[in-house]
């Protein structure tokens, strides 16, 4: 799991607490401990050091726990309706699990993923988040990184998450 | 009319394709009697400003590149921190662009950004989407100039109707999805050229593995697993 809300936020410490309870193994990051910038677009991960961000921070320790664990769960607080900036950056910084390289499926181009994974990716948010676009957000970003998505809920709705699907 | 263009590009101004487009565009908007002022958040010092010209003008276009499906972080975080106007007259355009092909790749941003002008108090000026862009800043000046070459004649439909109209959107940005041919190129034949084309930018840059390096498996990613039983 990601965070970026704060630790003590209490609907994402009981979501966290009831979601560690339910994997046989479990890893939270709480983004508040860490240093986390945005991509700078640079594509060094694609075409100077493939597979590696550039960008020294303690965004790679996420990089790998992506391939380790069968699901990521994004814990984040809301802004103009969609997820805010400090998910939109650990989301963005995605792009070294994928390729240069691209082909069409599907009718749409895609990037040739980097490993051989089958992502499981689900989003529960704070605030005002727009339910149905954030699950169409989540649903397309999925797809391009051929991942599976588990769906957006309100952080209320913690349990709605299947981890175990 | 005077035009505030905001760059939501993370990249530096000169390594920034959508800064290149911006060039293009202003070259178009500014030839028949118009004036803009530009602004890149990539650049920490310029978001005051940007943010102030933001309230004090009236015409803003923002020109940003697609990031996994929406805006960029960077771009994001400067809009949660804008205030909603609360006097009318303000309308908000967007300039989307992306590497791959498709139009369609950026309807799912264009969504997200048709609901912010109204969330800032503002107007809309309509989503100009294009793809394709991503050699842009790989291709050499003579390829990249025949890429940017559009983005003169949209500044200039742009100056002349304050927004992006359907007509110009119709006409520039193409295709929303690639046709049977075009997808038999890409999948056959064209994906060999793309290869030899990425691995000679790769050398170019100084890389030394495969494109395809999987740098975090088998002994280190087993190692870090075992790690956390």
């Amino acid at each position: 799991m990601i965070s970026t809300l704060p630790k003590d936020h209490p609907l994402a410490e009981k979501a966290i607490c009831c979601l560690a309870e339910k994997a046989s193994e479990c890893k939270t990051f709480y983004a508040e401990d860490m240093k986390i910038t945005h991509c700078i677009g640079c594509n060094a991960c694609w075409l100077k050091t493939p597979g590696i961000c550039a960008v020294k921070d303690d965004y790679e320790q996420i990089l790998k726990a992506y391939l380790q664990y069968d699901v990521t769960v994004f814990i984040s607080d809301t802004a103009l309706g969609f997820v805010d900036y400090k998910m939109k950056d650990v989301i963005d910084r995605i792009l070294p699990m994928a390729t240069m390289y691209t082909r069409v499926e599907d009718g749409q181009t895609r990037h040739v993923p980097r490993y051989k994974k089958e992502f499981r990716f689900g989003l529960l948010y704070a605030g005002n988040g727009n339910q149905a676009y954030l699950t169409h957000w989540m649903d397309r970003f999925c797809l391009n990184f051929h991942g599976i998505s588990l769906g957006a809920f309100p952080i209320e709705s913690y349990e709605e998450v299947d981890i175990c699907m | 009319m005077h035009v505030v263009i905001i760059s939501g590009a993370a990249r530096t101004q000169s390594r920034s394709n959508t800064a290149k487009i911006i060039a293009a565009l202003c070259e178009g908007l500014n030839s028949s009697g118009n004036t803009s002022e530009i602004w890149y958040l990539s650049d920490r010092k310029q978001w005051k400003s940007a943010k102030t010209a933001f309230e004090e003008n009236q015409n803003i276009l923002f020109a940003l590149p697609l990031y996994v499906e929406n805006v960029p972080g960077i771009m994001l975080e400067f809009l949660a921190g804008l205030s909603a106007k609360e006097r009318p007259g303000t309308r908000i355009s967007f300039l989307l662009q992306g590497g791959f092909p498709e139009v369609s790749q950026g309807r799912c941003c264009e969504e997200f950004l048709k609901t912010l002008p109204a969330q800032l108090g503002c107007g809309y000026g309509g989503t100009f989407i294009k793809g394709d862009m991503f050699g842009l800043s790989l291709m050499g000046e003579k390829i990249g100039g025949k890429l940017l070459q559009p983005f003169i004649e949209i500044g200039r439909l742009f100056g002349e109707n304050g927004v992006f109209r359907p007509e110009t959107i119709e006409t520039f940005s193409t295709p929303e999805y690639l046709s049977e041919k075009q997808i038999r190129m890409s999948n056959g034949p064209l994906r060999y050229v793309q290869r030899f084309a990425m691995w000679y930018f790769a050398k170019r840059l100084g890389c030394k593995t495969k494109l395809e390096a999987k740098p975090f498996c088998e002994n280190e990613l087993q190692e870090a697993w075992e790690e956390t039983r």
